[in-house]
């Protein structure tokens, strides 16, 4: 009788205490959807308020000249394609003779022009508007309340603004980087995860951003907020409770029955059980959550990467590949690239610090990256303007170490800024060897919004590679914590004979895992290698890749003028190649394009001994298209042909023979040589 | 690259079109079977359309030229374009070609 007794009170008070348990877990897996939403709003809030800034800096410039005002506007929709509309709203009269209003709007439109109107007017007094007011007197970004834009938009918009200053300090203008609510609003449905749940997030003021759905009367919701400081927003969270306990039911059940089933031992083990499950659901809740948050910050990550390669299919003189090993703590590296007027511009960082803020200030120096690099060529100037908006935005001390280069495709000049960053390493083709770059100690950015950095330069020859890498590398550690270090890493890369990047990249990694062996990943692993390299096309002897050949020096950098000349040479030649190098057999032929402009001195007969006579000749710049053409086939010499009779008449012509014969004329020079089993053919055209 | 054959009484009218390079050559040197068996035609190479041309290309005009002058035909180029010019003077053809 007494231990039925026991038996159920034990039962009551596990019930009782484990549906309790089970609410919290439930509350906790709400709290983390929330906070994965929040953390995708503050994405949107700090690249909007980067944009703003951004913004700032470009009509900061040049702020007395009306043009650059607008200007300002329209070069910011010209290098970020995703935004849509920029817009600048001038204080009273800051333009006299455009009068009162001089409010600035560039938007993007269907066709991918950007329309630029003043929309400042009697009509559309701005001076009265919620964000204007408060942008004009806020010192840095403000968040305004949503309203309706009917001059610029025709829809619900909340506008992030940051002031415009002069040279004396006095604020001038207002910068306006508007974000739709019903953007917010598509974001939310995309977020949503359980069923019957969803989002609302309101204003500073109560205003609704992003609206719910009616509640069915009678069902019971749980409701969670969380604020986003940023923006001063309320998000909430509104789940319907049956959802929430979804799957936590069966669970209980089955708890409950076991229980009831039971006798004294069964409830027990059962009580030893559920005591066990209880710890395990409160952990795994725990670790839900962090991992949510990991994963959120990992896309973050792993999105803003590129990671299409090759990335420059018509580019044969660049080789580029790049890879991120994750840690299984978000660690925060970054590296991106892009080609802008035959310059190649790239970078590699490491944010300090780990998780979800690493992976924001990541995002944000790849939106800096991209834009302050879209109008400046000078590598010190950019990583300054980068410095100065990471520092300023800098409330928890985060910095990044950061390298930027600039190279040249078509003089091979690198240029580049190193903020405190490791240094890349430099494997010379020529010398087969691999060193370190020389920087200069610059400090890494986000610390000191003012320091002056130094920029320098190298100078690149084909099929060299630079050898990009972060800390990762480095510092991999063994099992004993000896870490893989410099020294190892360059008579590692000294080793790999073959100079493609893609190559180069998957052996340091075979031999970074091979030391770790088996220790746990620390950090992110981040490499990139870029080969600078003679522009080929690497055809098989089959005639139907003629074609291939003509599409080939059509996207080289000869003029106009020589295009087809240059064309008709090389398939002669090639042409010859296919139909007798390699007799019923397959074979490859590799043509090679290298442009060389150079001072030629004009020599005249007395001037090699006159040494005085020399200091007076001129120079004249002359450029050289060279195309080296190799085979390994059997020994052929084309410069040996004899030469072609064109005086004969029709019925005298020989048949053959006006291949060479046009080579010949259409070049300059033709040198051959045979190099151990390579027939290797060499043109040259001056122009 | 496409080779069109027209007869028109006396004249049987090759048009060319688009890049006669050794690639397009195998084909073309069927297409133009008709011109090597004319007697006592004249035969007029149409060029307007031709875009590029490489040795084989010329060595089918050749085959064409010495094959009507065994077959009392007469051959004339028409409308080569200045790049297709500078080739026929390179190699002489503008000697042995009528060109209009």
């Amino acid at each position: 009788m007494v231990a039925a007794m026991m038996i159920a009170v034990i039962f009551c008070i596990q019930y009782f205490y484990g549906r309790a348990s089970l609410r919290k877990e439930a509350e906790q897996r709400a709290q983390s959807e929330l906070r994965r939403a929040e953390l995708e709003i503050n994405v949107v809030a700090v690249e909007t308020e980067t944009m703003a800034k951004m913004l700032t800096t470009l009509a900061e410039r040049d702020v007395d000249n009306k043009d650059s005002i607008v200007n300002a506007t329209r070069t910011l929709l010209h290098s970020l394609k995703n935004v849509n509309c920029a817009c600048i709203a001038c204080t009273e009269y800051l333009f006299p003779e455009e009068g009162r209003w001089f409010e600035i709007y560039s938007s993007r439109q269907p066709d991918g022009n950007i329309q630029t109107l003043q929309i400042g007017g009697a009509d559309h007094d701005y001076f009265q508007t919620e964000w204007y007011r408060n942008g004009v007197i806020i010192d840095s970004c403000y968040w305004s309340e949503p309203y309706m834009d009917y001059s610029g938009a025709h829809t619900m918009v909340v506008t992030c603004t940051h002031p415009i200053r002069n040279k004396q300090g006095d604020v001038v203008a207002v910068a306006g980087m508007d974000v739709s609510l019903n953007y917010l609003q598509l974001m939310s449905e995309y977020l949503q995860i359980y069923k019957d749940s969803y989002y609302t997030i309101r204003s500073r003021e109560g205003l609704e951003i992003v609206a719910g759905i009616d509640t069915v009367p009678g069902r019971k919701y749980y409701v969670y907020d969380e604020y986003i400081e940023k923006t001063g927003w309320k998000i909430s969270i509104i789940i319907p409770e049956d959802v929430i306990f979804e799957g936590l039911n069966k669970v209980r059940y089955i708890v409950e029955v076991l229980m009831v089933i039971g006798l004294a031992l069964l409830i027990f083990i059962v009580w030893h059980a559920s005591r066990d499950n209880k710890r395990l659901m409160v952990t795994t809740a725990k670790n839900q959550r962090m991992e949510n948050e990991l994963h959120i910050a990992r896309t973050i990550q792993m999105a803003m990467l590129p990671r299409v390669f090759p990335p420059f299919k018509d580019r044969p003189d660049l080789n580029l590949y790049g890879t991120v090993d994750p840690a299984k703590e978000v660690g925060g590296d970054l590296y991106d690239f892009y080609v802008r007027q035959n310059k190649l511009l790239f970078c590699v960082g490491d944010v300090s610090g780990k998780g979800v803020p690493a992976a924001l200030v990541m995002a944000m120096t790849r939106t800096l990256f991209r834009n302050a690099s879209a109008n400046e060529e000078d590598t010190a100037a950019i990583v300054s303007g980068m410095n100065k908006a990471l520092a300023e935005q800098n409330s928890q001390n985060m910095f990044l170490t950061f390298f930027l280069g600039i190279l040249d495709c078509e003089t091979g000049k690198l240029s580049y800024c190193n903020a405190g960053h490791n240094a890349p390493v430099l494997l010379r083709h020529q010398k087969k060897e691999a060193e370190k770059l020389h920087v200069v100690a610059n400090l890494p950015l986000g610390i000191m919004d003012d320091f002056i950095f130094q920029a320098q330069e190298v100078q690149m020859y084909y099929d060299d590679v630079i050898f990009l890498y972060t800390d990762g590398l480095t510092e991999a550690e063994d099992k004993n914590l000896k870490q893989y270090g410099d020294e190892r890493m360059l008579q590692h890369l000294a080793l790999i004979s073959d100079s493609r990047p893609r190559t180069i990249i998957e052996n340091m990694r075979t031999k970074v895992n091979a030391f770790v062996d088996g220790a746990q990943q620390n950090d992110d692993l981040t490499m990139l290698a870029i080969r600078y390299q003679t522009p080929a096309v690497i055809m098989s002897n089959d005639i139907q890749q003629i074609p291939l050949l003509a599409q080939w020096v059509n996207s080289l950098d000869i003029p106009e003028k020589q295009n087809m000349a240059v064309n008709l040479a090389l398939e002669e030649i090639v042409s010859n190649i296919i139909f007798y190098a390699y007799p019923d057999k397959k074979g490859q032929i590799y043509v090679e394009f290298a442009k060389k402009t150079e001072n030629e001195i004009v020599k005249t007969e007395k001037d090699t001994e006159d040494k005085e006579r020399l200091s007076a000749v001129n120079g004249q710049l002359s450029t050289r298209l060279m195309f080296t053409i190799t085979d390994s086939g059997i020994p052929f010499d084309p410069t040996k042909h004899e030469e072609v009779d064109i005086s004969l008449s029709a019925e005298e012509r020989q048949i053959g023979g006006l291949g060479i014969h046009l080579v010949r004329q259409l070049m300059d020079e033709i040198h051959y040589r045979r190099e151990e089993d390579k027939n290797v053919l060499t043109l040259i055209k001056k122009i | 690259m496409t080779t069109q054959i027209q007869e028109n009484g006396n004249q049987i009218i090759a048009k060319f079109s688009g890049r006669l390079d050794t690639n397009a050559a195998i084909q073309t040197a069927e297409d133009v079977k008709p011109l090597l068996e004319a007697t006592k035609k004249d035969i007029i190479l149409d060029c307007d359309a031709l875009d590029y041309i490489s040795s084989s290309g010329l060595r089918i005009f050749l085959k064409i030229r010495k094959e009507a002058s065994a077959n009392s035909s007469k051959v004339i180029v028409r409308n080569i374009n200045d790049e297709i010019s500078q080739v026929f003077m390179m190699t002489g053809f503008v000697s042995i070609f009528e060109i209009q």
